[in-house]
């Protein structure tokens, strides 16, 4: 979203209240959806119900294309489409709600920086690891993008590491807190259990990648607790047909 | 410990130790660490045992790219993080992450896309100092191979030179040297009292911001509105780099020889210009394309007498 877009759609959202018809869009489930898409969904929708506002979710085979910046997920609220976390967050806030402001500026810094910490090292495995178990001819193609951030030399189990050491540092920064800032979530904590949740239920041909952090054990009992204080009530709605999302008991 | 290992990295200017950040981040580090580093300061990536710059050589083989270059340091017991806590490991992670997130890209775009920085600045200094004939193609290759990661790191395959892009990178940019700051605070160092590896990073990405003169500096301007990184940054350079002061003012001195050799490039391609006016008469006079006929003025009553000679026996003979 351009600089100016943002603006706009700031002082547009704080003209009006969270309507009761919010709808989040990602695509479809079963074999369409990629583990990045499917965590930063997850991620939004923790987001949301932390911050109290109800949304419907509703799974669609081309929600990349309805989507106004090409990324999913997107909410629709109002008239207003938004897209990815970032903004979705910035939009909220101009709406009154927002996680993160009792934090102060150095608290904040860090936040931003760990959530900076996930996107790099989690969101890029999960692409990584999509790829590789698409088992396509795309490997040399994955090898020219990595290069270029310098993964290239990187072999699956390279990248196990990589995400062991993420995961580490989350582990060491959230310590025996509730949330990575204390009693109250952010959207960190919306972002590290959209990603965590999501390689955990998800069944790839290779369960390395989650029982890397299974052996984080604050990580799992800080997952288990966001599902059971926000995820508790099925949202039949908007599951519409998919058992990923089940918040049952997968984390086991 | 194991004997010195040896560092190549690109060389340095403007008072810097090195001009690329990578370089530079393990420069600091090294310094941080008390690690006794040979250090090779080339202009050529192919020069570098690995390929590419920085390159650490050691007992235990090459290595590039600053973090495993720092971890094979660690190894060696050169650790700059040793009295970190874990939690404190933790950050340093996450703001590397956020480093590379939204300041490197604007950084590259700076320096790297930005057309009247890259062909003033970047790409002059570049072919000035990287040797003969690499200084030719080396420039724009690395150009490209810094649009690529640029677009990947953004996600955008698109992504192209324009007013559009610089916003959105030197907002993102702005927006973590902010973080930075007020992360760093009133602190020497980001965590207590010595450096760490972070700070080497932090270093790494704002000193060239800091000290290589841009044409289009917006993002300059906005780090010397912040107070504490521009201290940050000045004080590691004096401290641990006290040498490139010290270059610095030579440099600054060559550049008032640059304008002292301004005259002296004027002349050269005075001369250049004479030798190539030069080279093309004598090919034409060689070959016949110019015939100059007034060397011959003094031979010419006796020639022309000698011409004139028989015509006016032919004349008188008619």
């Amino acid at each position: 979203m351009s600089l100016a877009a943002e603006a706009f759609v700031s002082q547009i959202a704080a003209a009006e209240p969270w309507p009761e018809n919010a709808t989040l869009y990602q695509p479809l489930k079963e074999d369409q959806i990629l583990l990045s898409d499917c965590a930063s969904s997850l991620a939004v929708q923790a987001y949301l119900r932390m911050c109290g506002l109800p949304v419907q979710v509703r799974c669609r085979a081309n929600a990349e294309y309805m989507s106004p910046s090409g990324k999913v997920p997107f909410i629709h609220v109002g008239n207003q489409v938004i897209s990815e976390l970032g903004p979705i967050v910035q939009f909220t806030k101009a709406k009154g709600h927002s996680l993160s402001d009792g934090l102060d500026d150095v608290q904040r810094a860090e936040m931003k920086a760990y959530m900076e910490l996930v996107n790099n090292m989690l969101l890029t495995a999960e692409l990584y690891i999509q790829w590789c178990d698409d088992n396509t001819a795309a490997e040399w193609e994955i090898r020219r993008k990595m290069s270029a951030v310098g993964w290239a030399g990187k072999s699956l189990e390279q990248v196990y590491e990589d995400v062991s050491q993420c995961c580490q540092a989350l582990s060491q920064r959230l310590g025996t807190q509730p949330y990575f800032f204390n009693k109250q979530p952010t959207e960190l904590d919306a972002l590290v259990f959209g990603h965590i949740f999501t390689i955990l239920t998800t069944r790839l041909t290779n369960d390395e990648l989650a029982d890397r952090i299974k052996a984080y054990s604050n990580l799992l009992a800080f997952c288990r607790r966001i599902e059971q204080s926000y995820f508790d009530e099925q949202d039949k709605d908007g599951q519409s047909g998919s058992s990923r999302f089940s918040k049952g008991p997968s984390l086991i | 410990m194991s004997a010195p290992c040896e560092l190549y990295c690109w060389k340095g200017n403007w008072g810097l130790p090195s001009v690329d950040t990578d370089s530079l981040i393990v420069l600091a580090y090294a310094r941080f660490a008390g690690a006794p580093l040979k250090i090779h300061k080339v202009t050529n990536p192919w020069r570098s045992p690995t390929g590419s710059l920085p390159a650490l050589t050691s007992t235990d083989g090459s290595f590039s790219q600053p973090s495993k270059i720092i971890i094979q340091l660690r190894k060696q017991k050169y650790n700059a993080d040793y009295d970190l806590s874990a939690k404190e490991g933790a950050d340093t992670l996450a703001f590397i992450s956020l480093l590379e997130e939204k300041l490197m890209p604007a950084l590259i775009y700076a320096l790297w896309i930005d057309p009247k920085n890259y062909v003033d600045v970047t790409r002059r200094w570049h072919a000035e100092n990287i040797s003969f004939p690499f200084n030719f193609f080396l420039p724009s290759r690395m150009q490209g191979k810094q649009l690529e990661k640029l677009r990947f790191i953004r996600s955008n395959p698109s992504l192209e030179a324009g007013d559009e892009t610089e916003k959105e990178l030197y907002c993102d940019a702005q927006e973590c040297m902010n973080l930075l700051s007020q992360r760093l605070g009133s602190n020497k160092f980001f965590f207590g009292d010595s450096p760490s590896s972070l700070d080497a990073y932090v270093f790494g990405h704002l000193a060239p911001l800091l000290k290589i003169k841009l044409p289009s500096g917006r993002l300059q301007q906005h780090l010397m509105s912040l107070d504490n990184l521009n201290r940050f940054c000045s004080d590691i350079l004096s401290v641990y780099f006290p040498n490139e002061n010290v270059g610095y003012k030579v440099s600054s001195q060559a550049e008032g020889n640059d304008f002292d050799n301004d005259p002296n490039k004027r002349r050269k391609q005075l001369l250049s210009v004479l030798v190539a006016v030069g080279a093309m008469l004598c090919y034409a006079l060689l070959t016949g394309i110019v015939a100059i006929e007034h060397v011959h003025d003094q031979e010419e009553p006796s020639i022309s007498a000698g011409l004139h000679g028989p015509s006016q026996d032919e004349d008188e003979e008619e």
